[in-house]
């Protein structure tokens, strides 16, 4: 027989509104999300780019400063093109917004695999230990816990993608000196951290959509593997064949054609056209992001004025080699909002039919 | 702790056992699931109880073949049970666990089995015929068992265990998650077969339902035998605890001096509000005898007797000792 | 007024949940009964506000189910029938999560979560992962966390499934307590029906979406004048034949000789036979109807 020796004690404290819920939600995924030790190890590895970042940053500062420490790098470096090394500052932004694409770049890896260590289970072990009417017996819509469940993925990216690169930012200022690179490039700054936020919503929509398809997290994290790397391989070949069949074509015309320039510039010119117009790579799931990411962060612009210190012959090929895709980025914007949208209707219509109490 | 003493029912031995467990033990590596059992239940319904962890479930897989013993026998219908597949004929198990085919339908399932117990096809037809409807499911037979209800599932499962018309029938939780029509039905067709002369094992921990089947218990405690019998019997054993009868008599106060008059009454507790007399007492027999007697005399008229803890509960509670 | 229903209709499709359902129930334990399929569970999600009704009104504690959802579930506690814990996490961290998602902050829900174990009395089990409890001690959870945010209103969904005696007689002396000591009401919802006597004063029996019996268990239970339920230590037949002789009718049920004697009588008959048979009779009481009858009899009349 429990003897009742406490008693039970009414309380009277007062409740929160229900617009903080999510909070605790949140609060909660991200305590089980960093007890996996593969999690932890992985963003601690994550830094490894933000170092690298403030690094290069550091030198860049160092450079532009004509330091007497980078004088022996320039002769390391040939490639550094002397008109650089004359004016670095001119070309200030140009490095800025380089370093922190290929930064992006790197980072948005690390957030495919951090959202694949946490996504899958996040819904589906709700859905795994019946855990549904606990959460929906209590004063919360739906609307909080999407967005408690979102903050879980929201925190994990900000630590890998915003607080490294705010941290690389704040480094590099520190070291060059100069507090006209806020002006400058205080606009990148905010551009990067916006794209954080662009692949926080969409990504982290579309794994809760997809863990709240299935108990068993596997099969989600699968899943989520298959849209990372099959999309991406998908795409990439379908690009390659492309190509290949594209320069047979041009290889065959020009043997119809006799002309002074077999390949060449005109062959070159004539990829860059169609690459305008090409749309396989929107098959890619990274690949959109990162053309996106390409956009918001004006990179584009960058490789073009980087492309005038290269002689005038040589422009066009090195802007093919260096540049992405170069394909209108709306196409890759309407790709991502529809499967945001997708995303919201698979949740809408996947909760509402386990409003079960069972 | 001090166990109890195992004693067998007190009346004549008129059929012979069907389940007999001989010194039976069963162990897990260190861990001891059963310990020297020795058992034997004979036709009727015996009910079979004990905490969780007891041993039951054990018990039940070694009476029905699926499990071997460590040590000792275990028979039934005097064979010997392990790696004896044709006695599973006379054996029927509804188990614990929902596990069914879920796209059979459930004249499919119940067909199957009638099947594989070895009954030919137009045997196995009426049979399934038969068995489904005694388990009032006849109207529900052609849906898909992944529809059901747990009720419904219970029958099914109950019915796959008589298709084949056993000898003896062993129920792990039958009436869980049963609705109390689907739970009267299903106690109709258990003590309908034990008027058949079978023997029927069920294993519940709903004390009340199995009060309502049988007086006869078989209660398990840490994988030994802690008692076995008919509840009355085992109960006038239990000698740590007096028996407790409330007598409801207008002059009460009267009937407790008289009460205390004799020899084997220990304590007397009067219950104002409800004009009672609550009685301690170690000899129900000698007390009960009396009591037709004194109801008789003037002004002593007894309205109402009964006793509180006379029934499987607290037998099962003074036994387990939690 | 606990809750009420006015002509509330509920429909999947093809199939009525709740067909016009007009019930009021009081304040207290009520009792929520009904075979398979009876609406129960739909009616209770109705009560949280979690399922749009398509016809009809109805409050709970007041409050308008159609339009206060939150503000009920702030003051409604729900132990679900399954399981629905994580296994992986330590008891109180579940006790004092499931009290943050109420809204309340995060150290109060830990307070509280100490306060209402050590009520449920699972002592250094707490500090477990919820993977090593007992069936006993999970329901005990569960129950503690329905409890955390001290709600109103308490809803138990089939609580003592699959428990055995020891950990049933807990759970249900809990509910007791709550409901009849510290002023909590419950809705408590079982097809065990001594459960339901043991803990309810107030009964609502459902029957293919309608209501089919409700009132105090007491009042249902219609005690039979002149009718006697009889447990003999022996066998029942000549005794049943003498009270035959004298005028009286009997029946055997289970284990049980009911007896209708005459009117004008009393059961000072019973011991005359007793006492002529050389019969000790074990068990006399006025014969009232078992929850169980009841409940049969409501859904006949169905």
């Amino acid at each position: 027989m429990p003897i009742f020796d406490q008693g039970y004690q009414h309380w009277s404290g007062t409740l929160s509104g229900h617009a903080w819920r999510w909070l605790a939600i949140a609060r909660r995924g991200v305590r089980v999300g960093l007890t996996n030790r593969l999690l932890r190890v992985v963003m601690l590895v994550a830094w490894m780019p933000a170092i690298a970042l403030a690094f290069v940053l550091c030198l860049w500062g160092l450079i532009e400063q004509k330091s007497e420490l980078v004088a022996p790098l320039a002769q390391m470096l040939p490639f550094l093109v002397p008109d650089l090394l004359a004016d670095p500052r001119a070309f200030r932004v140009e490095i800025w917004t380089l370093c922190f694409s290929y930064f992006m770049w790197i980072e948005l890896y690390f957030s495919m695999v951090v959202i694949l260590l946490v996504g899958p289970n996040l819904i589906s072990q709700d859905l795994r230990y019946n855990a549904l009417p606990l959460y929906f017996s209590r004063p919360l819509r739906r609307i909080d816990y999407f967005l408690g469940k979102l903050g879980v993925i929201a925190a994990f990216l900000a630590m890998v993608i915003v607080v490294p690169s705010l941290t690389a930012y704040v480094l590099g200022l520190l070291f060059s000196l100069d507090l006209s690179i806020v002006r400058d490039t205080f606009g990148l700054l905010m551009a990067s951290i916006a794209y954080g936020l662009v692949i926080t919503l969409s990504a982290g929509l579309l794994v809760l959509a997809l863990s709240s398809l299935s108990r068993n997290s596997r099969y989600i994290a699968l899943f989520w593997l298959a849209i990372w790397f099959v999309s991406s391989v998908v795409a990439a070949t379908l690009d390659s064949a492309n190509q290949q069949q594209q320069r047979h074509q041009a290889w065959q015309a020009s043997h119809q054609r006799p002309g002074p320039n077999f390949g060449g510039v005109d062959y070159v010119q004539a990829e860059i056209d169609a690459a305008k117009t090409n749309w396989r790579p929107l098959v890619s799931y990274t690949g959109n992001l990162s053309r996106v990411g390409q956009e918001m962060l004006g990179t584009d612009a960058s490789w073009e004025k980087l492309s005038q210190l290269a002689p005038p012959s040589q422009r066009a090929q090195f802007l093919f080699v260096y540049m992405g895709p170069q394909y209108p980025w709306y196409w890759s914007a309407a790709v991502l909002i529809g499967l945001f949208g997708l995303s919201a209707c698979i949740l809408k219509w996947s909760i509402k039919s386990l409003d079960r109490l069972k | 702790m001090h166990l109890e003493v195992v004693n067998q029912v007190a009346r004549p031995v008129e059929v012979t056992p069907i389940v007999v467990f001989h010194e039976v033990s069963k162990w897990y590596g260190n861990v001891i699931g059963i310990n020297k059992l020795t058992l034997q239940i004979r036709a009727g319904v015996t009910g079979l109880l004990g905490p969780n962890g007891a041993g039951k479930s054990t018990l039940l897989q070694m009476a029905t073949g699926q499990l071997r013993q460590s040590q000792g026998s275990v028979r039934v219908l005097n064979r010997q049970v392990w790696n004896n597949p044709a006695l599973n004929r006379f054996i029927g198990l509804c188990p614990e666990q929902d596990a069914f085919y879920e796209w059979m339908t459930g004249w499919d399932f119940v067909h199957t089995c009638a099947r594989l117990s070895g009954l030919r096809r137009g045997e196995a037809r009426d049979a399934a015929k038969r068995t489904i409807e005694s388990v009032g499911m006849t109207k529900n037979q052609g849906r898909a068992i992944r529809g059901y209800s747990k009720g419904m599932r219970q029958r099914i499962k109950m019915a796959q265990a008589l298709v084949h018309n056993p000898e003896v029938l062993f129920l792990d939780e039958p009436l869980t998650g049963t609705d109390p029509l689907a739970r009267r039905d299903l106690m109709d067709i258990i003590q309908r077969l034990a008027g058949e002369g079978k023997s029927v094992v069920v294993s519940s921990h709903v004390l009340h339902e199995v009060q309502s089947l049988t007086p006869n218990i078989v209660l398990l405690n840490h994988g030994r035998l802690v008692a076995e019998g008919h509840v009355r019997d085992i109960r006038n054993l239990i000698d740590k605890h007096p028996h407790h009868i409330v007598l409801v008599c207008d002059d009460y106060r009267k009937l407790a001096g008289r009460a205390l008059a004799w020899d084997d009454v220990e304590g007397v507790r009067v219950l104002a509000d409800q004009s009672a007399l609550m009685v301690e007492t170690r000899s129900p027999d000698d007390f009960y005898g009396r009591l037709p007697a004194l109801s008789l005399e003037d002004g002593m008229a007894i309205k109402a007797v009964y006793s509180d803890d006379d029934n499987l509960e607290a037998v099962f509670k003074y036994l387990v000792n939690k | 007024m606990l809750f009420q229903f006015e002509g509330v209709t509920k429909t999947y499709g093809a199939v009525t949940a709740l067909d016009n359902l007009s019930v009021k129930v009081p304040v207290g334990a009520v009792g929520l009964l009904g075979p398979n399929g009876s609406g129960k569970t739909t009616l209770i999600r109705t009560l949280l506000g979690l399922i749009p009704v398509d016809r009809g009104s109805g409050e709970v504690l007041g409050m308008d189910f159609r339009r206060r959802q939150l503000d009920i579930r702030r003051v409604v506690g729900f132990a679900p029938e399954d399981e629905c814990l994580f296994p992986h996490m330590v008891g109180v961290e579940f006790a004092a999560y499931a009290g943050e998602l109420v809204g309340m902050p995060a150290k109060d829900a830990l307070q509280r979560a100490h306060e209402v174990l050590d009520y449920v009395g699972l002592g250094e089990a707490r500090y477990r992962k919820v993977e090593s409890y007992s069936t006993g001690m999970k329901q005990r959870l569960k129950l503690a966390s329905a409890i955390v945010h001290d709600p109103k209103l308490l809803i138990l969904d089939e609580p003592t499934n699959g428990m055995d005696p020891a950990g049933r007689q807990e759970v249900l002396e809990l509910a007791k307590d709550l409901a009849h000591n510290k002023g909590m009401s419950l809705l408590f919802s079982s097809h065990l029906l001594p459960d339901v006597e043991a803990v309810c004063n107030y009964v609502v029996v459902l029957g293919s979406g309608k209501l089919l019996a409700e009132g105090l268990i007491q009042e249902l239970k219609r005690v039979h004048d002149q009718c006697f339920e009889v447990r003999l230590k022996d066998d029942m037949a000549p005794f049943a034949r003498r009270l035959t002789a004298m005028g009286c009718s009997t029946e055997v049920q289970d284990d049980v000789l009911r007896v209708r004697i005459p009117a004008g009588h009393s059961p000072q008959m019973l011991w005359q036979a007793a006492s002529d048979e050389n019969e000790q009779i074990r068990y006399l009481r006025p014969q009232r109807s078992t929850l169980e009858e009841v409940f049969l009899t409501a859904v006949e009349h169905a």
